[in-house]
């Protein structure tokens, strides 16, 4: 099995579905010649030619919603935002418009539309920030934030097949700093968790990066038995793995890189408050960022951003409870 | 609930008078699950200036104890509950089944989950409520349910949590060792003999300058209950009323023969005379509560008692005092007097008066300027009974001197209810009414 990182495992992704299936194609900023910001596409418009690899003027709203005309018309689109913090520009086109088309007239919206997302190098306010939660919260859209090389590929194919429009949050922190084994050829990872690590003691629910965070901070802690849960999915939240993380645990941390309010991990904390509570032996612990911008200076941004520290306090304190 | 839901009757802290706002609790003489008769004395209370009991007003078992002893509670607050369908001899509820147990300590909850659920439901119930209950301690949901789920007594599991809580672990950990027949009993002594060192006393940071010297002192104590009941009455009565003073000169020389034909003192001779020109002046037979004044077709006449060497001041009341004659308030005062003394006042004897007179004048003085009893409008205040030459006029005009028994009726009242004329007035129409006074 080959080695890969996040980031080649995503361009693998693409690479495979595009050689298989013509109705798949990328469009973005800087996508085609350039190769993408972040080298994604690095070499697709050579192999796949300008039309299925396509630049984009600085809109948004216009990629999105080519896309989703494209989509209604049978194509399987990959958007790219830049950053996922420039979606905002589009947010029009992606939350009333492919979110509510099958509700409304019936049509399928088969568009992926991947946002490189989160912070942790000095990318500052407009180039760091982790808006999964405003998608979560817009019916007809899926979310999902891989962590590790084999599931970025294995959830990126699974939602250029989906039917739906699939948010795809790609941390470009992980790009080139996470590594693994991906399997060679096409395969599809179900919107499911994963336990990262198996654990009796206590669990800590996180998702993308925070996933990294969660097992470093737990690897050793005076031989405490202590789950990681990678939920992998946001929308749908597979809520039978959460429950059952927490019967068997009874102590629960959740993680966000997010904005603590209205974050994903807030829905977790609210599933197991209503469903989990007499499983529980303490209260549920969210760690997660403050309610402010990232902040560009490097400082300021690891005393904002949930670290390893921040998260192996919090999991001692539950601990000792 | 299938058992019948306890028919409780409420013992209060009992209204001593209109100015009695709280009383103490001082004992409790009996405890819960004792049976009690009617109108048997179950606690000791302090109000305001009096010692008294408490009796029950139906016969019953004392159910549920709600105020400690040292409490301090408003008057018509409750003080325990007494089941009046309990009957004598059966057992207290409270040594019935667990389910009974949790009916008791909250009735409310407990009809609420056991309104029409089966048997089975009820127990879970029960079991589950007792486990949060014993010692005060507290479980999380996973630790009840577990206790449920395998009927254990919390109480016996030693937690090994933040400040001793019985974590998931503590009950997995008991449950193994239980399996194995041992952990039943907890251990005799957990106290290990090592004792740390004592903590370095705190460093004291000098004083940038010295204090100076106490003034030497013969002793400090607190103040008795009485005195402090008393200070709060006065302090309470000047920064509520707008007091003034009025004083007017009385020739008593008839009273004098009139008292000592009728072999009484001073005091109910003056007390009548008061009730008869009170019945002239309304306005100061009368309370003021906030903005309201009521006035009393009837005399409830307080007269302060000094309770002698040890201090303390007490007023009893003659309800409806106009309906007594000089002999009948001069035996009446001198019952409540003795009474108070012996502290032996029921608490309707104390309070809800509409005047008082207050009469310090037998130690010598000469004149006062009292204290009005809240809610009244008016004291009046008798003091020392001299004999003074003053001018006298015959019924021809003509001046003399003569050697007259001579008093100064004081008087305080309240200047939001009444003005200095009006007070000026009634005390001279008490003075013509004193020197006029018949000699049988």
């Amino acid at each position: 099995m080959p080695t890969m990182t996040y980031l080649q495992a995503i361009s693998d992704a693409m690479r495979q579905e595009m050689r298989q299936d013509e109705r798949v194609f990328v469009m973005g900023e800087d996508v085609g010649v350039f190769g993408g910001a972040f080298k994604v596409t690095d070499g697709f418009v050579e192999e796949f030619g300008p039309e299925r690899v396509m630049d984009t003027p600085l809109a948004e709203s216009a990629i999105i919603g080519t896309a989703i005309g494209a989509a209604v018309e049978g194509l399987r689109p990959i958007a790219e935002m830049q950053f996922s913090d420039f979606v905002s520009c589009g947010f029009d086109q992606l939350v009333n418009v492919a979110g509510k088309m099958f509700y409304r007239q019936g049509l399928s919206v088969n568009i992926t539309v991947r946002l490189p997302s989160g912070g942790g190098f000095s990318g500052g306010p407009f180039h760091s920030q982790n808006p999964e939660a405003w998608f979560m919260h817009a019916p007809g859209l899926k979310v999902v934030a891989p962590a590790t090389a084999e599931d970025a590929k294995g959830l990126l194919i699974r939602a250029v097949r989906d039917p739906n429009p699939v948010v795809f949050m790609e941390h470009k922190h992980l790009y080139r700093r996470v590594k693994g084994e991906v399997p060679e050829g096409r395969y599809e990872t179900d919107f499911s968790a994963r336990v990262a690590r198996a654990g009796t003691d206590l669990v800590v629910i996180a998702y993308g990066a925070m996933v990294h965070t969660a097992l470093e901070a737990t690897a050793d802690l005076d031989g405490a038995s202590v789950e990681v849960l990678d939920l992998r999915s946001l929308v749908p939240l597979d809520e039978e793995a959460i429950l059952a993380s927490v019967r068997k645990c009874s102590k629960v941390v959740v993680v966000d890189e997010a904005n603590q309010m209205c974050a994903a991990g807030a829905q977790v904390a609210a599933l197991i408050a209503e469903r989990a509570w007499e499983d529980l032996d303490g209260p549920v612990v969210r760690v997660a960022t403050p309610d402010v911008p990232i902040p560009f200076s490097p400082t300021l941004e690891q005393a904002v951003l949930p670290q390893v520290d921040d998260v192996r306090e919090a999991v001692r304190e539950l601990l000792e409870y | 609930m299938s058992s019948s839901s306890i028919e409780m009757t409420e013992i209060r802290m009992p209204q001593m008078g209109v100015s009695v706002a709280e009383g103490t609790l001082v004992e409790w003489k009996k405890q819960v699950g004792d049976w009690v008769e009617a109108d048997e004395v179950i606690a000791a209370i302090s109000t305001d200036k009096i010692d008294t009991d408490v009796e029950a007003p139906a016969a019953g078992r004392l159910q549920e104890i709600l105020v400690e002893v040292g409490e301090t509670v408003e008057v018509g607050a409750v003080l325990a509950r007494i089941a009046t369908d309990a009957r004598p001899g059966e057992a207290h509820s409270s040594e019935g089944t667990s389910e009974a147990d949790v009916a008791l300590e909250a009735p409310g909850e407990a009809g609420e989950l056991q309104g029409d659920t089966t048997e089975a439901d009820n127990e879970g119930s029960a079991q589950r409520g007792a486990a949060q209950r014993p010692g005060g301690r507290r479980y999380s949901p996973v630790v009840i349910r577990m206790a449920a789920e395998h009927d254990l007594d919390l109480e016996r599991i030693e937690g090994t949590g933040r400040g001793g809580r019985v974590r998931k672990q503590d009950v997995l950990a008991y449950l193994e060792s239980d399996a194995n027949g041992d952990a039943a009993e907890p251990p005799m002594h957990i106290e290990s003999p090592y004792k740390p060192d004592a903590p370095p006393p705190p460093r004291k940071r000098e004083p940038r300058f010295a204090a100076p010297a106490p003034a030497p002192a013969t002793g400090a104590a607190p103040l008795s209950r009485m005195r402090q009941s008393i200070g709060r009455a006065m302090v309470e009565s000047l920064q509520t009323a707008a007091t003034c003073t009025t004083i007017v000169e009385a020739d008593l020389t008839r009273v004098d023969s009139a008292r000592r034909a009728l072999g009484v003192t001073y005091l109910p001779v003056i007390a009548r005379a008061t009730i008869d020109t009170l019945r002239e002046f309304p306005a100061l037979n009368a309370t003021l509560d906030g903005d309201t004044l009521t006035t009393y077709e009837g005399v409830h006449l307080g007269v302060a008692v000094s309770l002698g060497a040890e201090g303390g001041l007490i007023v009893p009341v003659i309800r409806d005092a106009q309906e007594l004659s000089v002999e009948g308030l001069a035996a009446r005062i001198r019952d409540l007097a003795e009474r108070a003394r012996q502290n032996a006042l029921s608490p309707d004897e104390v309070g809800r008066g509409s005047f008082t007179i207050t009469n310090p004048g037998g130690a010598g003085s000469i004149i006062a300027t009292p204290v009005i009893n809240q809610p009244q409008v008016a004291i009046l205040d008798t003091e020392a009974v001299v004999k003074r030459p003053v001018v006298v006029t015959d019924e021809l005009g003509n001046d003399s001197i003569a050697i007259r028994r001579m008093t100064y009726l004081c008087m305080s009242w309240d200047h939001r209810a009444l003005d200095g004329v009006l007070a000026a007035r009634f005390l001279r129409a008490l003075a013509d009414r004193l020197e006029a006074w018949p000699v049988p």
